[in-house]
């Protein structure tokens, strides 16, 4: 299947451009929640985002050929159903929704399932839109469970003591890769592989031994070399333990030395927006040759350096592009994409 | 995909007696929100009735649950501890506030290292055509099925050993 | 101390859903954490909420914890020195 379309909202601007241009001008504020500015409504949002995702391109919404995937670990008002559904209903889409909620994994899990369905032929298209909305329930919850930070996170740094919680709405569309022979395009993401892992260990600790995110680096990678991979977009919480066990699994794969950013100093941890959020800033900014800076980042703190950069860097050479996204979960879940650029001559 | 077993648990069960009677020796049994109670006792009477070779690291299992209501039963009881006037958030609550944590407790049990998935959908017909058309490569079987936990006198589980 | 360290006993049970145990079943000394009753992090942080619950007593640094959740003795000795319910 191939990206066709996507559009995010998030507290630094309402579209991928704004986002990308802020973060690469050192334009984002510091915080420790990142909040939307408007009261959240779940379905609004996600269908205003939705909306501006398909503007640019021929997908249809309103047709049976058009599955709806809502990534979320909350819902609205404990409900993950009734937000879904008004979504179909604005959209005109006549099929249920699906809702992945599968923790902080759910944003990456909703693409390979979107990618599953495409290739099942059951549908032509898929939407998939990734929202969480950050109540007192979730804050007083990490707060207890004593995973928060009261600083700007710092992902993979000496110093790093929690996460940040955001919010943002994200969405990608997605269509088989049929729709070329009708729209041909000049250059396009081309999803590649993807895949799950359970750690079978804990159900908030990571593996110490990383091993979920391990087996699911090790799938991904099937049919391409390490030493071609772009760069990877990893989960970096800014947590003790998730950071540390991601560099465990990232060595493990043999992944060490590839470029790596973490976004969660940008938005904070935006939890069933994650996924998407963070894999359409990445490819976007890797279109320019570009990588993404890991914002709050500044002395290796992990026993497995990992190549983040508190700037941007810029990818020199020709060479194709592949991105892997890397994310981990409550749950014991991994889980893991990989996307190639291809350029038509 | 074909069903090589399956079971109906419902509210006339009494949990904790069969967790006693039939299963025992797993006090984190006693650590789960009523979701992964129903989940847990399910999957282990399931997993009996097929009787194989059980807790060895497998990763071409797969676990996929599905329901409207996700965890709705321990949000409540989540929100009871954070009241203004008895303001004592839990940790141990908290923590089953993910409706995915039942697929993760029956991984953690059985060592399967393979996916586990939590979808909410509007009706159990949507579940097995979604597994069948979702189904990866490298797993053999899921261990799947719909399953609700309103409260204590509200649940149903309905699981299947699913194989190609 | 005795009855303090016997409804702390109880609380923790209770606290920790340890439902298959009595008060009995856990001595005063015996390690709480790794080998003793096997409890784990977020029974630790539980035992934090128990102690302001309980006790009124609120642990600025988290880390704090390990030494105080030692044994039934430790809990029963902190709580004693800094109760304030």
């Amino acid at each position: 299947m191939i990206l066709v379309g996507s559009h995010i909202i998030t507290p630094l601007g309402d579209s991928v451009e704004a986002n990308i241009a802020r973060i690469l001008a050192g334009d984002t504020p510091d915080e420790i929640v990142h909040k939307l500015p408007e009261a959240g409504d779940f379905a609004n949002r996600c269908v205003r985002s939705i909306t501006e995702a398909l503007q640019k391109d021929a997908v249809p919404v309103n047709t049976t050929e058009t599955v709806i995937i809502v990534s979320s670990t909350k819902g609205e008002d404990l409900d993950l159903i009734t937000p879904a559904q008004r979504i179909c209903e604005e959209l005109e889409n006549p099929n249920p929704p699906i809702v992945v909620s599968n923790a902080c994994t759910s944003g990456v899990c909703a693409q390979i399932v979107a990618n599953r369905l495409i290739e099942s032929g059951q549908y032509k298209y898929a939407v998939v839109v990734g929202c969480d909305i950050v109540t007192e329930f979730i804050r007083s919850g990490f707060e207890a469970l004593k995973a928060l930070s009261d600083t700007v996170c710092c992902p993979f740094d000496a110093h790093r003591d929690g996460l940040n919680l955001g919010e943002a709405v994200a969405t990608m569309v997605f269509a088989a890769d049929e729709y070329l022979a009708f729209h041909p395009k000049q250059a396009y993401w081309h999803y590649e592989a993807g895949c799950m892992h359970n750690d079978a260990n804990h159900l908030t600790g990571p593996s110490r031994e990383g091993e979920g995110s391990f087996r699911c680096l090790c799938e991904v990678l099937e049919g391409v070399d390490a030493k071609d991979v772009t760069m990877i977009g990893l989960h970096g919480t800014g947590t003790v333990y998730n950071d540390e066990m991601e560099s465990i699994a990232l060595y493990r794969a043999g992944l060490s030395a590839v470029p790596a950013n973490s976004l969660k100093g940008y938005f904070g941890h935006t939890l069933g927006a994650a996924g998407l959020l963070e894999t359409i800033l990445c490819l976007r900014a890797l279109e320019e040759r570009i990588i993404l800076p890991t914002k709050g980042f500044t002395e290796q703190g992990t026993t497995y350096p990992v190549a983040v950069n508190a700037a941007h860097r810029h990818i020199e050479g020709n060479n194709d592009l592949h991105f892997i996204k890397l994310l981990s979960g409550f749950g014991g879940t991994n889980a893991a994409v990989r996307y190639k650029r291809i350029c038509n001559p | 995909m074909q069903s090589i077993a399956d079971i109906v648990l419902t509210s006339e069960t009494r949990l904790t007696d069969v967790y006693r009677t039939q299963i025992g020796d797993y006090p984190k049994f006693f650590k789960m929100d009523l979701l992964c109670r129903v989940g847990f006792v399910a999957s282990e009477l399931l997993l009996q009735q097929e009787g194989v070779e059980r807790f060895v690291p497998r990763d071409n299992r797969a676990v996929v649950l599905a329901g409207r209501s996700g965890c709705i039963h321990n949000d409540r009881a989540y929100e009871a501890t954070i009241q203004p006037d008895n303001y004592f958030p839990s940790p141990s609550l908290f923590v089953y506030t993910l409706p995915n944590i039942v697929t993760g407790e029956i991984a953690i049990r059985n060592k399967y290292l393979g996916e586990t998935m939590y979808y909410a959908l509007q009706e159990e017909e949507q579940l097995l055509p979604l597994i069948e058309a979702t189904l990866s490569d490298k797993i053999s079987s899921v261990l799947g099925g719909w399953i609700e936990a309103i409260d204590d006198e509200h649940f149903i589980a309905k699981l299947h050993i699913w194989i190609r | 101390m005795d009855s303090l360290k016997e409804q702390l006993k109880a609380q923790i049970i209770e606290a920790l859903n340890l439902e298959e145990m009595q008060p009995s079943d856990i001595q005063n000394d015996q390690p709480l954490f790794g080998e003793g009753l096997g409890l784990d992090s977020i029974d630790a942080l539980e035992l934090i909420v128990l102690l302001d619950k309980q006790y009124g007593i609120k642990l600025s640094n988290p880390k704090e914890g390990k030494a105080i959740f030692q044994s039934i003795d430790s809990m029963a000795e902190y709580i004693a020195a800094h109760r304030t319910k």
